[in-house]
């Protein structure tokens, strides 16, 4: 640890009325001797800057520890070279704001945070940037529809070349058997006629773009950058090298034939993908006997905002039965349509369009739930229900009832495909009689999967995007759309969501973007989101794994593959940096240049705990940087009042936790310990997908632990919170921090 | 729930009412803020929303069923805040329309109401009869009413011209004849609105009280959630009692009321509040049609128009025959008495059994129907708390 630490102690933003800074710098001296340590009353202003700069230059200092405002702040003006050792200390939001003024419990919390800031920067190495390597500016498109039309043209007119791969014979997608399309003009009164000729002409003759209709993926093999795509097809086998890859498979209507209770079975019930085909070939008539329909009925939400069926709104229904009551109309003007809804979804622009079809004296639309669609005589069908506008059952009895069903995305369950295989495989290896039967249980439940795959790749996790409930791609999406858990792979169009093409045409310009930004990215050796720009990444001592296999399974992404003995087989291009790999080692084998378990460790190590006569508590708090972070930051700018034990530590993510800094912790005295993180569950907000969950499920071994050490379970906390829960914080800290008083002391005090 | 509604859109109702006022009735999107603004209708059955939805689908036999329209004194708070412009003020007037034309069992109002040449034709022919009443010979043998004998024409000899046993018969036949119609009328409104429920006779007559106080004071108008509520429903009332007295001063009092010559009588006194009350209420009425004053303005059908003016009219001719007659000019006294009766004659009998006037049952009907369903489902439900306590005491 022969480093040269330069320690810089800005005494602004009311600092220096909180805590004496000179002290600070005194004790900082005599207990670490750094090379230089300054304090200054503007430290982010050019001559603060100016001096750790000439600091630097002149090799007086090669480790930087700033002793300032957040590190999320002011980071535009300390910045200097990437690669330094840069540590950070929260002397502001988190001290200075959030405890009262001059105490001594504030200044021995900014004096804990000096020491731990300084132990860290002695154990960080500079970075080293990843080797240079050849990366590709090919962008795939997966599926010729509408979505990758548009996201072909966006990447081309951006100036990145593409492969566009098309399962059909022809380009088009679902908008091709379309007789019309929603208004695409204001005022918005008229379906639009407009079709894709244009496009699919330009895409075809575009330069940049190379098209392959009636070809699959085989394999992809690889990494963002260099993505190795194996193509089969009319035009024989391919290799393509790519950057990135956009998912663009679009969607296929829900299978009718789940709604026999809405009718669907009689001859004259048909869905709304069935009539528009029907009417894009020419005439509307009832599929019974050819003649013309006097009386149409369209039941919305059919199939869709059910439990038994489809969860969501496929948000384009209400839409296109509307636009269909004309095709009626177009046929005969005085035919009566009736339209029964649970409500009308018409966003935007939209709305104009339903006015002026509810305008027509012979468009009756009615809100409520249809309870019974029968036969009737000649053919007719009788629609039973109940009226939530009436209050009353109604029945109404018409030539021809139009289904409209929702959208199901064309995706494989990559999770789901590799335990089949998985599971086959062991079958085939003969192993125990109880492995043999949970294998051929899970073959049975996955057998639906088999044969679904698309992008086929070659990663161990499985060869598909993990996919939500619905099938559409696994995201953090509120913060990163367009994402999935495998870098570099972006989902456009509805494979991702459902929307209509409009939509559609701007998914697509954002997904490529995000293309676009990982191969660029990628270019510099710095990550993707949600760290964007990082240039440091894991390191693995392979000579002391075991094998075990948690960072291969428990990546979120996927980065690490594994060879024949299980050893890991790191893809760096792959990796988001969050180090749940490092969290989920046993032999602790993975590190990063800036943030590894010893690291974290020391810093645990270096909180001055006070003996149990002081009643003087120590509550570590392993706050991520993503949720958690950012509130303590804003708790402080609200200048909310916190108690004064705690000892924050921001982790990239709670899933890096490792359960070796909680043993450390409660060894050396510390009373509790509170993770804060972004929530888990179904409705997640972890930023890497599976890091809070991770971390939980880890602590569920701690607390078995924490029982044979005859520690009280509660000294461990997990809180899942948002970084809109700042107002919270102060009650959710103190709360811990009074359950701790109660418990008592830690008895491994002083050991 | 009861049996479902069979849906048959009658596509007759549906431009009827669509033609009458409520031409953008299918604007409504059924978001209930004209409900939640109107502070007349109950909460047990808020209007006006389903009523447009009842029109939206020309669901006839509910509309019939339903006095709501009946319960509205059109404040205009609704098409105020209709975030669709949808006009549920106006479509409620027009099912008014409607709903007169549809109570009438003798079609002329449906005729009237969908045709302006009708209603001025009506006006105009029935004008005309009575003129002829007044001026055709006695040869013809129309003469019931013209002079027997030589026009006085040196002093003014009303009796002589119009001889008032004569007109009093004429105008008591004419009472009783136009109040049949609108009874009969009114009989099939409520036997509509009524046919569903079983309500007990006796709730029918515990509530005749209010049918009559409604229908004296309309004090239910003072209800209503606008600024201009109490002044609307004062004014009205004012003209409900000048019209009550000119009505009861010419059917029941004519004896005494028409005088013959130029001599001065009390009861002309009365006269003269009627007419004062009636010229300025009308003259108020039509100018702030004119102007579109407030919402309740802002459409005039022909119907809201022909009302107030032939009111006017009818106490201006009124005013001048008591004014020539004063002034013992017998010519334009009796060409004026002629006017006179040849205005409010037609009016009436277009007004009173067909036209807008029919309100002045209509209305109290309606609110005293939706009393007493009322009254019906708070018993009910009383009933059922009862029972339940009962039930579970003894179980």
């Amino acid at each position: 640890m022969d480093k040269k630490l330069g320690l810089y102690i800005c005494s602004g933003c009311s600092i220096s009325d909180s805590v004496d800074v000179d002290k600070l710098a005194i004790m900082a001296q005599a207990e670490y001797k750094p090379a230089v340590c300054q304090t200054h009353t503007f430290l982010c202003g050019d001559e603060g800057v100016a001096i750790i700069r000439r600091d630097v230059e002149r090799e007086k200092v090669d480790a930087v520890v700033i002793a300032a405002c957040s590190p999320r702040a002011k980071a535009e003006s300390f910045s200097f070279d990437p690669l330094m050792v840069l540590e950070r200390v929260n002397l502001r939001e988190q001290v200075a704001w959030c405890h009262e003024a001059k105490h001594e419990d504030t200044q021995a919390l900014a004096e804990d945070y000096i020491r731990m800031g300084l132990v860290k920067a002695g154990k960080m190495e500079p970075l080293e940037a990843l080797p240079e390597d050849t990366i590709s500016r090919t962008v795939l498109v997966v599926g010729g529809g509408i979505a990758g039309v548009s996201a072909a043209l966006d990447s081309a007119a951006a100036g990145y070349d593409v492969v566009l791969v098309e399962k059909q014979p022809q380009l088009g997608g679902f908008m091709k058997g379309l007789k019309k399309a929603f208004p695409t003009r204001a005022p918005y009164t008229e379906a639009s006629s407009d079709g894709l000729t244009s496009k699919l002409q330009a895409v075809v003759s575009n330069p940049r773009v190379k098209v392959f209709c009636s070809t699959r993926i085989v394999k992809t093999e690889g990494q963002p950058g260099m993505f190795d795509v194996t193509m089969e097809g009319a035009s024989g086998t391919s290799v393509h090298r790519v950057g990135s890859i956009v998912m663009a498979t679009g969607w296929q209507p829900y299978d009718a034939a789940k709604l026999g209770a809405l009718g669907y079975g009689l001859p004259n019930v048909i869905t709304n993908v069935e009539l528009e085909q029907m009417a894009a070939r020419g005439q509307i008539t009832r599929p019974s006997d050819g003649k013309q329909a006097k009386r149409v009925l369209f039941l919305q939400c059919a199939g869709s905002r059910e439990q038994d069926h489809l969860a969501y709104c496929s948000s384009v229904c209400c839409m296109t039965t509307l636009k269909q009551t004309e095709y009626i109309r177009e046929q005969d003007s005085q035919a009566e349509v009736y339209v029964i809804y649970r409500d009308i979804v018409t966003p935007g622009p939209y709305e104009k369009y339903y006015r002026k079809v509810q305008d027509h004296p012979l468009n009756f639309f009615m809100k409520g739930k249809v309870t019974q669609v029968a036969a009737a005589a000649d053919g007719r069908v009788q629609v039973s229900l109940d009226s939530e506008l009436l209050g009353a059952p109604m029945q109404v009895t018409v030539d021809l009832v139009v289904l409209a069903t929702g959208m199901v995305p064309n995706s494989a369950d990559g999770p789901a495909i590799r335990a089949l295989r998985d599971a086959n495989a062991k079958l085939a290896r003969n192993e125990s009689e109880t492995q043999c039967k949970d294998a051929e249980a899970i073959i049975a439940q996955m057998k639906p999967h088999e044969g679904t795959e698309i992008l086929n790749l070659t990663y161990r996790q499985g060869p598909d995007l993990p996919v939500l409930q619905g099938g559409f791609p696994d995201s953090k999406f509120v913060c990163f759309p367009y994402e999935s858990m495998r870098t570099g792979i972006y989902a456009a169009g509805a494979v991702r969501a459902p929307m209509d093409a409009a939509l559609t045409e701007e998914d697509a310009g954002g997904a490529v973007m995000k293309a676009i930004q990982c191969i660029e990215l990628a270019s510099r050796g710095q990550a993707v989101h949600p760290r964007t720009g990082d240039l440091s990444y894991p390191s693995f001592n392979l000579q002391r794994c075991t094998q075990c296999k948690r960072c291969t399974e428990e990546c979120p992404f996927g980065s690490l593959d594994e060879d024949e003995k299980g050893t890991p087989k790191f893809n760096p291009y792959r990796c988001r940096r969050c180090g749940i790999c490092m969290g989920a080692c046993p032999e602790r084998i993975v590190s990063f240049k800036n943030y590894s378990v010893d690291m974290i460790a020391s810093m645990v190590k270096a909180i001055e705990v006070p003996d149990e006569f002081e009643e003087k508590p120590r509550v570590l708090v392993l706050a991520c940087e993503n949720d958690a972070y950012p509130a303590l930051d804003m708790a402080g700018q609200a200048r909310q009042q916190y108690d004064a034990s705690v000892r924050i530590i921001p982790l990239r993510c709670l899933g890096s936790m490792n359960i070796v800094w909680i043993a450390d912790a409660l060894s050396r005295g510390i009373d509790g310990v509170l993770l804060l993180g972004c929530r888990f569950g179904d409705d997640y907000e972890c930023h890497y997908m599976r890091g809070s969950e991770l971390a939980n499920r880890r602590l569920e071994n701690v607390k078995e632990t924490l029982q044979r050490l005859q520690l009280e379970s509660e000294r461990i906390h997990l809180t899942q919170l948002g970084m809109d829960d700042y107002g919270r914080l102060p009650d959710i800290i103190n709360e811990f921090a009074a359950r701790i008083r109660e418990i008592g002391p830690n008895p491994y005090k002083g050991f | 729930m009861g049996n479902p509604i069979l849906v048959e859109p009658d596509t007759e109702l549906i431009r009827d009412v669509m033609e009458a006022g409520g031409g953008d009735l299918k604007k409504c999107f059924q978001c209930a803020t004209c409900a939640s603004t109107c502070s007349l209708s109950p909460e047990e059955s808020t209007f006006p929303r389903k009523q447009m939805l009842l029109a939206q689908w020309g669901l006839k036999n509910e509309l019939l069923k339903d006095p709501a329209p009946w319960l509205c004194f059109y404040c205009g708070e609704c098409s105020k805040s209709c975030p669709r412009q949808a006009n549920p003020g106006e479509t409620m007037m027009a099912l008014r329309r409607y709903l007169t034309t549809q109570y009438d069992w003798t079609g002329l109002s449906r005729l009237m109401y969908r045709s302006a040449f009708w209603e001025i034709g009506i006006l105009a022919l029935v004008a005309a009869f009575v003129v002829a009443l007044f001026t055709l010979p006695q040869s013809f043998g129309f003469g019931l009413l013209s002079r027997s004998g030589p026009l006085p024409l040196s002093n003014v000899m009303l009796d002589k011209f119009a001889p008032k046993e004569m007109v009093h018969l004429g105008d008591t036949i004419m009472a009783a004849l136009l109040s049949l119609l609108l009874l009969a009328n009114a009989a099939r409104m409520f036997l509509g609105l009524t046919r569903d429920g079983n309500i007990p006779a006796r709730l029918y007559f515990a509530q005749i009280g209010s049918l009559i106080v409604q229908g004296v004071t309309q004090m239910q108008w003072k209800n209503c959630n606008d600024s201009d509520a109490s002044r609307n429903w004062i004014r009205h009332l004012f003209l409900v009692s000048g019209y009550a007295t000119i009505f009861t001063l010419v059917v029941v009092f004519l004896p005494w009321f028409q005088i013959q010559d130029s001599s001065f009588h009390w009861t002309s006194i009365l006269g003269y509040y009627s007419t004062a009350v009636l010229l300025v209420t009308t003259a108020w009425m039509v100018l702030d049609r004119i102007g579109k004053r407030t919402e309740m303005h802002r459409f005039s059908h022909l119907s809201d128009w022909l009302f107030p003016i032939l009111l006017f009219l009818t106490a201006v001719t009124g005013i001048l025959v008591n004014i020539f007659r004063l002034l013992n000019l017998p010519m334009p006294t009796y060409v004026t008495y002629v006017v006179h009766m040849a205005i409010a004659v037609p009016m009436l009998v277009v007004e009173v059994p067909f036209g807008k006037w029919s309100h002045l049952l209509y209305r109290p009907l309606g609110i005293f129907v939706a009393t007493v369903k009322r009254k019906a489902l708070e018993s009910a439900s009383e009933e059922a708390a009862v029972t339940g306590q009962a039930l579970a005491s003894n179980g």
